[in-house]
């Protein structure tokens, strides 16, 4: 199993010929906010009585026009997310003519749902990739964090889809809830054949209600991080990322592709967009704003105003110039969402910087011996 | 000459892809890049009744010689065939 991050070259080289021509290569369609699971950290997750509040989800032709729209414009890769996708009845309506119309379409999923009918129809016509995010490593675990025992229900999925030939990932939030199940996770992971992508820091969900008392403290995410590049590297690599970190020259790309300058340098409102399941389309579905509306306006014009506004925005020179800047996954949708401002610091992530380098420094040399 | 999987042509940032629909994923989970005489043969193979009728095409359309038409296409309907697209 390859844990390293991986991306097909064809997907590369259209980002940085549509970052060129100003094309929208990616987009994300946020569904549904509604879920299944009423994870505490989500940060998108409603009820219906909230979504009703707040607006009502866009029909399925509605989401079909905007996709049709934005085929024109460039779009190729297109990720279907949620909330959990599958809770829309009307979910292989919009997938099928996604599909049809030429785009390569990946689905987020939690996977509770792929059984029976669903996945009979997912399997006669397979997407790009399914994501499953996988909340733990035992029925206890899914019931602490999400509600429900749907642990076994997943790996049952998980393991069809794979019997089945279909490209399955795994997107691993770490938080105080699962965190004791690295381990266990990891090994499932290696059982199953399955690439995981795992994440320690939690966005704030400002989005729902900006509660950040379900994620970690960032000293103890670094912690969680640093155990699961133990788990996922080679001892050698991780020798190696150890120096590398005490030089604080870079040691992985940041999880958004690219390094940060004083813009958005990632792919956010360049190459890729996000449409919230009210019908907002963003830079990334982290970021409050900006937002332009591509029912009203038309996919075309409201990307060149997300395009021009995404140019707009600045981050913090402090965080430009900082000597951990190679080793910190700092990001505008970071500095948003932590400080309100696309310019504020993050205190939270660079104490998780800190920590990091602090523990991958303590961990290789307890593992080796030596000096990292 | 018959198209076997579930390929559609379009454009995409200036070039050419064939991208795979239905179970066509399956085997095939990506993208095909298409050189602009793939392109143009990609189009004529299904109405095409052998591998003659394709030279004589790109030899009305494009200034190349007879010799390197026919070890172009021959290479490029290899490919098709290995990868069992037609």
């Amino acid at each position: 199993m390859n844990n390293r991050r991986t991306e097909p070259a064809m997907a590369t080289f259209l980002h940085s010929r549509g970052d060129q021509l100003g094309l929208p290569i990616g987009g994300n369609f946020e569904l549904t906010a509604r879920c299944n699971f009423n994870c505490p950290m989500c940060y998108v997750n409603l009820s219906q009585a909230d979504v009703d509040a707040r607006g009502r989800e866009l029909t399925a032709e509605q989401w079909i026009s905007i996709a049709r729209q934005a085929r024109d414009q460039g779009l190729i890769f297109a990720l279907l997310t949620g909330g959990e996708p599958f809770v829309r009845k009307d979910f292989f309506e919009i997938y099928g003519a996604m599909k049809a119309m030429g785009l390569l379409v990946s689905i987020n999923s939690n996977g509770s749902m792929l059984s029976g009918d669903i996945l009979q129809r997912l399997l006669e016509d397979p997407p790009f990739r399914i994501n499953i995010s996988l909340y733990g490593g035992c029925e206890e675990t899914y019931r602490n964090m999400c509600g429900q025992n749907a642990f076994e229900r997943v790996i049952t999925a998980i393991r069809a889809l794979k019997a089945a030939g279909v490209d399955v990932r795994l997107n691993l939030s770490i938080t105080p809830y699962n965190r004791k199940d690295l381990d266990r996770i990891f090994e499932l992971a290696m059982e199953l054949q399955v690439h995981v992508k795992a994440s320690a820091y939690m966005y704030p969900p400002i989005r729902v209600n900006g509660d950040c008392g379900h994620r970690l403290t960032a000293e103890e995410a670094a912690e969680a991080a640093v155990r699961w590049d133990q788990l996922r590297l080679p001892p050698e690599d991780f020798v190696q990322r150890a120096k590398n970190m005490s030089k604080l020259i870079c040691v992985e790309q940041n999880e958004c592709g690219a390094d940060l300058d004083e813009g958005v340098s990632c792919r956010a409102g360049r190459t890729s967009f996000w449409i919230t399941w009210d019908g907002k389309m963003r830079p990334c579905g982290m970021m409050p704003g900006p937002e332009v509306y591509p029912l009203e306006q038309g996919f075309a014009p409201a990307w060149e105003m997300l395009r021009a506004e995404t140019k707009k925005i600045k981050c913090p020179s402090a965080c430009v110039g900082c000597k951990y800047r190679e080793v910190c996954s700092v990001c505008a949708a970071v500095c948003v969402t932590e400080t309100g401002r696309f310019d504020g610091v993050p205190e939270y992530m660079c104490r998780m910087a800190r920590a990091t380098v602090r523990a991958t420094q303590a961990a290789c040399e307890e593992r080796s011996g030596q000096i990292c | 000459m018959l198209i076997k999987k579930e390929l559609l042509k379009r454009q995409i940032a200036g070039e050419t892809f064939l991208v795979p629909l239905g179970k066509t994923v399956y085997e095939n989970n990506g993208l095909f890049l298409l050189s602009d005489v793939g392109a143009f043969l990609w189009d004529r193979i299904p109405g095409a009744d052998n591998e003659e009728t394709l030279v004589r095409a790109v030899l009305e359309e494009y200034e190349i010689d007879e010799k390197t038409a026919r070890e172009d296409i021959g290479a490029f309907l290899d490919k098709l065939r290995s990868m069992d697209i037609i």
